[in-house]
């Protein structure tokens, strides 16, 4: 007990406690590593979370490399380079913004939030595009799924598209102009399916964490807005950068395995 | 003031500031190196291509995690954690592999006969 007070009294005659300081903890730094290494330990599991995913992707990618490489070439490489570069983009904001809490510039951190949510916003945009053209062309796993679509809506300038699988058998020996492919129409109706709901899953699994980030990072530039942050005690801003870019690690990923399987031809 | 000033420097509190053009340059050369991944993937490199496109997303992703995430200027005990992830993540990888590699599935997939598939049971037949 008089350990306490005596402890107590050393730290007020020593130095003012930081207000963020909870009391469980000696310094300020001891805090903030406690925190980092907590987050850590959180991104740990996400990583063994997305890893699972990508074990079956490179599973079935092994089994049916061919419809993956086929799969694959329908997604838009411009829409998924240019997200990929506004991803790597909204991480250097994002440094930039926890760089501006650690240097007390609190305007400076308001603004690389915010625009590191504009980027993230932006990213979500072109993915809803990517989506779209996904739905359009019948290339969404399910009932719905029609792989000769997008080549019979290419095609069928003249003649009246066809949805049924049945015709497109008959439109097969059209698309082998350009390419000789390894599997029938039919293997590829239904294999190509499989790359598709990976590719679903796992971007929208992506998608799913950038929306949490955004919504995460929307509360830290309010707190820096007010003020809660400065050079000593920046931790949420630290937090939530290390959250933003464990994001971008799993798109660094998920660029070249989903839109680059077999590009050349 | 100034004994406590002293003392947040001594202890690190505001911890490792980066300066601006480190953080510049991480981000041109994750750009450069998605560059080159685009570009590698047009050049038929047989198996390498897959090889390629992995190191260089490896290589992207420790540029984030050692500059950007500053794991660089953490304490051992944070690295070593993030070392077991990566342990743990090459386990669920390598060996979730392996064991479909022993079994003799890989490179044969399952049957994807179509008419299995589309046109009805095989035991119709």
């Amino acid at each position: 007990m008089s350990d306490t007070v005596a402890h107590a009294a050393h730290h007020a005659a020593a130095h003012a406690h930081h207000p963020a300081q909870q009391h469980h903890f000696d310094t300020m730094p001891q805090q903030k590593e406690a925190a980092v290494l907590g987050m850590w330990v959180f991104l740990l599991t996400e990583i063994l979370f997305f890893g699972g995913l990508f074990v079956a992707y490179m599973i079935y990618r092994v089994w049916y490399f061919d419809a993956f490489a086929e799969a694959s070439r329908r997604l838009s490489l411009f829409w998924g380079g240019l997200n990929t570069a506004v991803l790597i983009g909204s991480s250097l904001t994002m440094a930039m913004a926890v760089r501006g809490a650690q240097t007390n510039k609190r305007k400076a951190t308001v603004n690389w939030l915010i625009l590191t949510m504009i980027l993230g916003t932006v990213f979500l945009g072109v993915k809803v595009i990517e989506y779209q053209d996904k739905f359009a062309n019948y290339e969404v796993p399910g009932p719905n799924f029609n792989w000769l679509a997008h080549e019979q809506h290419e095609a069928a300038a003249g003649e009246h598209p066809s949805t049924a699988l049945g015709a497109s058998v008959a439109a097969a020996p059209a698309e082998g102009e350009h390419r000789k492919l390894s599997l029938t129409p039919e293997q590829l109706q239904r294999t190509t399916q499989i790359y598709f709901s990976l590719y679903f899953t796992m971007t929208g699994l992506h998608a799913l964490h950038m929306i949490i980030g955004i919504g995460l990072m929307s509360v830290i530039t309010w707190m820096a807005w007010k003020g809660r942050f400065d050079g000593e005690y920046y931790t949420p801003v630290e937090m939530s950068g290390l959250y933003w870019h464990f994001v971008d690690i799993v798109w660094i990923f998920l660029f070249p395995l989903l839109y680059l399987v077999e590009r050349h031809q | 003031m100034s004994a406590e000033h002293a003392h947040a420097r001594e202890s690190h509190g505001a911890g490792h500031v980066s300066p601006i053009s480190l953080y510049v340059t991480i981000f041109l050369a994750l750009m450069v190196l998605t560059a080159v991944t685009v570009g590698a993937a047009f050049v038929n490199l047989g198996q390498f291509n897959f090889l390629v496109a992995m190191v260089i997303a490896v290589f992207k992703a420790s540029l984030v995690v050692w500059y950007f995430m500053h794991v660089k200027y953490q304490s051992r005990l944070t690295k070593l954690t993030v070392a077991t992830g990566l342990f743990f993540l090459a386990i669920l990888l390598g060996l979730m592999l392996v064991d479909y590699g022993s079994k003799g599935f890989v490179p044969m997939p399952p049957p994807i006969d179509s008419e299995s598939v589309i046109g009805g049971s095989p035991a119709a037949r």
